[in-house]
């Protein structure tokens, strides 16, 4: 018995997130489906799941042609979706989560307590045999693990025969996740296929049966998982038809660097541990690693201090005992954030207001803000980016993703009186035109080249390959040995996001 | 190709719809608050008189002054709901230390010391414990009602006090109240700070969009204890102004200056910038309050009416700014 999914085609405005895609989901089998931020994951589960409708195509439950309406439409027919974020009632019991919608009743709207709990073991000791859970106790005092059975109990409630389980064990402790494991293969012996999303590779691999690779909305294939590897499977997820990683359009001899500027050893911060760490002035270093790997949390980390656990860091030789965004700004420390509107930008303000947002005394005399110097400053900042606007009195959220993020990185030019010791960005090029790109390249190997020591955590390999002097590989978690620029392509940055020691 | 064009062209239409819509919101309100005054100046023969429209002045200015307070704590995302307690508790304090002898400079500072240290308190609920204004501001607001009553056993207090500080609150210089210069001055100061200095700006920055203020080297914490220390500070100053200009201080005279003050603000977030809390914005707010209350006073209208139309004008303001802004108050 099958889902046939066939020919799926599903249009946005300006992108479209599937392209004729085909693929199908057994009743007998875990069925993993991985692919990068963007690559259609989500879409494709929503549409299984019956939340969105695809533009074309069509879908088959066991041969026969259907559609999946809503998803109630959906679980009615059988197929039921776990979402990533967890969907119990804080504060109810299990038993009352497990039986969320459907509680027995004695009439009048009464709920019949006794039934319920009874009801809910039943469920319990019918899928999860070998599961001891307290089913009274309030849901969220129990373990993440414990947690995540309760969803997919209560999605199993039904007659079901296909269970969409999104990041699954992303929030679960190590320990925990063994567990999961296990309840997750005993469901296809039973007749309810798994259908497993996921960015742990490891995890993909050894749950599943078969494993589909979705790539920038493209299907790129579906094999059996025994037969592949994991570097294989990180390189149909990056690849991209007839590019190299390494352009060797870049920089030509790399420049000499200097003295050490940041130093960290056995760092651990929020999930990710990093043995040893150094960057020297004028140095370009990219962070590369899948997503969820790592690498931007680490990268910010070393700018606000965000998760830190323990670790010793020395700043241009000097200990530190305490990292926080206003202290490194202090000492010389640029952070360009990804996710620009979210974390850089204030949409309402104009070019000029958010320009001057680093360091507004430039803007000033004495303390007071005077506009005829701030919109001065402004212009310098936007002729320097090449910031297209009508004028710096422009609204930031009117313009377009290359011009935004000109501004985000302008910010911290305007009016800086010292050049920046360490500048650090996530994902600097994130939504931006190709004519932007290369400008935004061009300035950090400018900045680099006046002696600023420079980080970038990209998701783009080219970008990286392109203009970083060694490559730091996070793999689940962890950074791995740096790559030098002699060893960079893209057979090494892709073995080294698996985790292989080549 | 059609099939492209369609939608750039609605989206054109689209764009200049959403300017003439801003536009249209940002003056509407003004619109609004003249025909309001000239509705009023032709069928109620007092209003447009000299002494009438001083005493419009004279009711706003405090108003004002609670209001530009709250500016504030609109800019950086903080809501005070403690600040018609406050008025009452200086409007307390000040006549209190003025009948024991304290000279009125003293007083004075007085109210300062307490608009500082209720501020304090709410910021160090909001920011370093982490309660949401809205509610720490609540529950501070309560306790200062029950202080208010308690520390004058719900009664007036009056007699005794000095000319000069009744004089604040009563007197003329040059034919136009006292009261307006000091609404003008808190006014310009508060002005000031917001639209031309650097801690203005990061008060905006810190209710624009914290998280990137606080990834560009701004201290969060700081920006929103200031706004929120300010609009107590303006609140015990204007409570100083209202005991003198009541000529005695009252438990429970601040208690209106709550719903009236966010008025102020909302009705104001409605112009200049629209979504936006900004001094002058709120200024008219208060005007707009202030021209509403005389004119149905003089009409005769009870108390209890006029409730009734302010709460639907904050209705109708927070409609318009919440309809055509991506407002997000709390």
């Amino acid at each position: 018995m099958t889902v046939t999914l066939s020919d799926i085609v599903m249009q946005y405005p300006g992108t479209r997130a599937l392209d004729h895609v085909d693929v199908d989901f057994l009743f007998s089998e875990v069925h993993g489906l991985i692919g990068e931020n963007g690559a259609g994951k989500t879409t494709l589960v929503s549409i299984l799941g019956g939340s969105r409708q695809p533009t074309s195509g069509t879908i088959a439950i066991a041969g026969v042609e259907t559609a999946l309406a809503s998803a109630g439409d959906a679980l009615a027919k059988g197929i039921a979706h776990v979402s990533q974020e967890g969907s119990l009632v804080p504060g109810l019991s299990a038993a009352q989560n497990i039986l969320l919608g459907d509680e027995p009743r004695l009439g009048l709207g009464i709920i019949d307590a006794r039934a319920l709990k009874r009801r809910a073991a039943e469920l319990l000791a019918r899928w999860f045999p070998q599961v001891t859970i307290d089913l009274d106790a309030a849901v969220d005092t129990l373990p993440m693990a414990d947690q995540k059975v309760i969803e997919i109990i209560r999605a199993l409630r039904g007659d079901m025969r296909l269970l969409i389980l999104d990041e699954p064990t992303a929030t679960l402790p190590a320990r925990e996740k063994e567990n999961l494991w296990r309840i997750i293969r005993s469901l296809p012996p039973r007749g309810v296929g798994v259908v497993l999303v996921s960015h742990f590779l490891s995890e993909v691999k050894a749950l599943s049966d078969r494993i589909t690779v979705l790539r920038d909305g493209r299907h790129v294939t579906t094999l059996p998982a025994a037969e592949v590897s994991e570097a294989q499977l990180v390189d149909f997820m990056l690849q991209r038809a007839g590019k190299t990683a390494a352009s060797g359009e870049a920089t030509g001899a790399p420049r000499a660097s200097g003295d050490i500027v940041l130093e960290i050893a056995d760092w651990r911060v929020g999930g990710v541990s990093a043995d040893h760490f150094t960057i020297r002035t004028g140095e370009i270093v990219g962070m590369i690693g899948l997503t969820g790997a790592g690498h931007f949390g680490f990268a910010r980390s070393l700018y606000t201090g965000e998760g830190f656990l323990s670790g010793q860091t020395r700043f241009g030789g000097q200990p530190l005992s305490r990292i926080d965004a206003r202290g490194m700004k202090a000492r010389g420390v640029a952070f360009i954030p990804d996710h620009r509107m979210e974390n850089s930008l204030i949409g309402e303000w104009s070019v000029r207001e958010n320009l001057a947002m680093v360091h507004p005394q430039a803007g000033a005399h004495a303390g007071v803000l005077s506009t005829g110097k701030e919109e001065k400053a402004a212009r310098a900042a936007m002729a320097l980016f090449n910031v297209k606007a009508h004028s710096p009195e422009q609204r930031i959220q009117d313009l377009s993703g290359g011009n935004k993020q000109k501004v985000s990185i302008g910010k911290w030019l305007y009016g800086a009186t010292e050049r920046y010791r360490l500048m650090i960005f996530v994902e600097p090029t994130e939504g931006v035109d190709i004519g932007a790109k290369r400008e935004i390249h061009r300035h950090i190997q400018r900045l680099a080249g006046e002696g600023a020591a420079i980080i970038v955590a990209s998701s783009d390999l080219m970008e990286v390959a392109d203009i970083a002097d060694r490559v730091v590989p996070f793999v689940q978690g962890r950074a791995g040995p740096a790559l030098e620029r002699s060893e960079f392509s893209e057979a090494r940055f892709i073995a080294a996001m698996a985790g292989d020691p080549q | 190709m059609t099939a492209q064009a369609r939608p750039l062209v609605e989206a054109k239409e689209a764009s200049s719809r959403k300017s003439r819509d801003q536009w249209l919101l940002k003056y509407s309100t003004l619109l609004a608050l003249l025909l309001l005054f000239l509705g009023f100046a032709l069928t109620v023969d007092r209003f447009l008189t000299t002494s009438n429209l001083l005493n419009i002045v004279q009711q706003i200015s405090m108003l004002t002054i609670v209001g530009a307070g709250l500016t504030f704590g609109f800019a950086a995302r903080e809501m005070d709901l403690s600040v018609g307690y406050t008025v009452g508790l200086s409007g307390i304090l000040v006549p209190l230390m003025l009948i024991s002898g304290v000279p009125l400079p003293i007083a004075l500072l007085g109210a300062v010391a307490a608009g500082f240290a209720v501020g304090a308190i709410n910021s160090l609920l909001v920011t370093l414990i982490g309660i949401p204004s809205l509610i720490a501001t609540l529950a501070t607001g309560s306790i200062l009602y029950g202080i208010n009553f308690m520390s004058t056993g719900g009664r007036a207090i009056y007699g005794g006090l000095p000319d000069g500080y009744l004089f604040l609150g009563q007197g003329q210089i040059l034919g136009i109240p006292v009261l307006a210069y000091a609404m003008v001055l808190f006014v310009l100061v508060a002005w000031f700070l917001m639209e031309r200095t650097i801690f203005g700006r990061y008060i905006y920055a810190v209710g624009g969009n914290l998280k990137a203020a606080e990834l560009s080297g701004v201290n969060g914490r700081f920006y929103r204890s200031a706004a929120l220390v300010v609009c107590s500070l303006f609140a015990a100053l204007a409570g100083a102004l209202l005991a003198a200009r009541l000529g005695s201080g009252q438990p429970n005279a601040g208690e209106r200056y709550l719903l009236d003050g966010l008025a102020t603000v909302f009705i104001g977030m409605t112009m200049i910038r629209p979504g936006t809390a900004t001094v002058t914005g709120t200024f008219f707010g208060a005007l707009f309050i202030g021209v509403i209350n005389n004119g149905l006073n003089l009409v005769g209208m009870d108390t209890y009416v006029q409730s009734i139309v302010k709460g639907l004008i904050i209705l109708v303001a927070v409609a318009i700014v919440s309809r055509t802004t991506k407002l997000k108050l709390l």
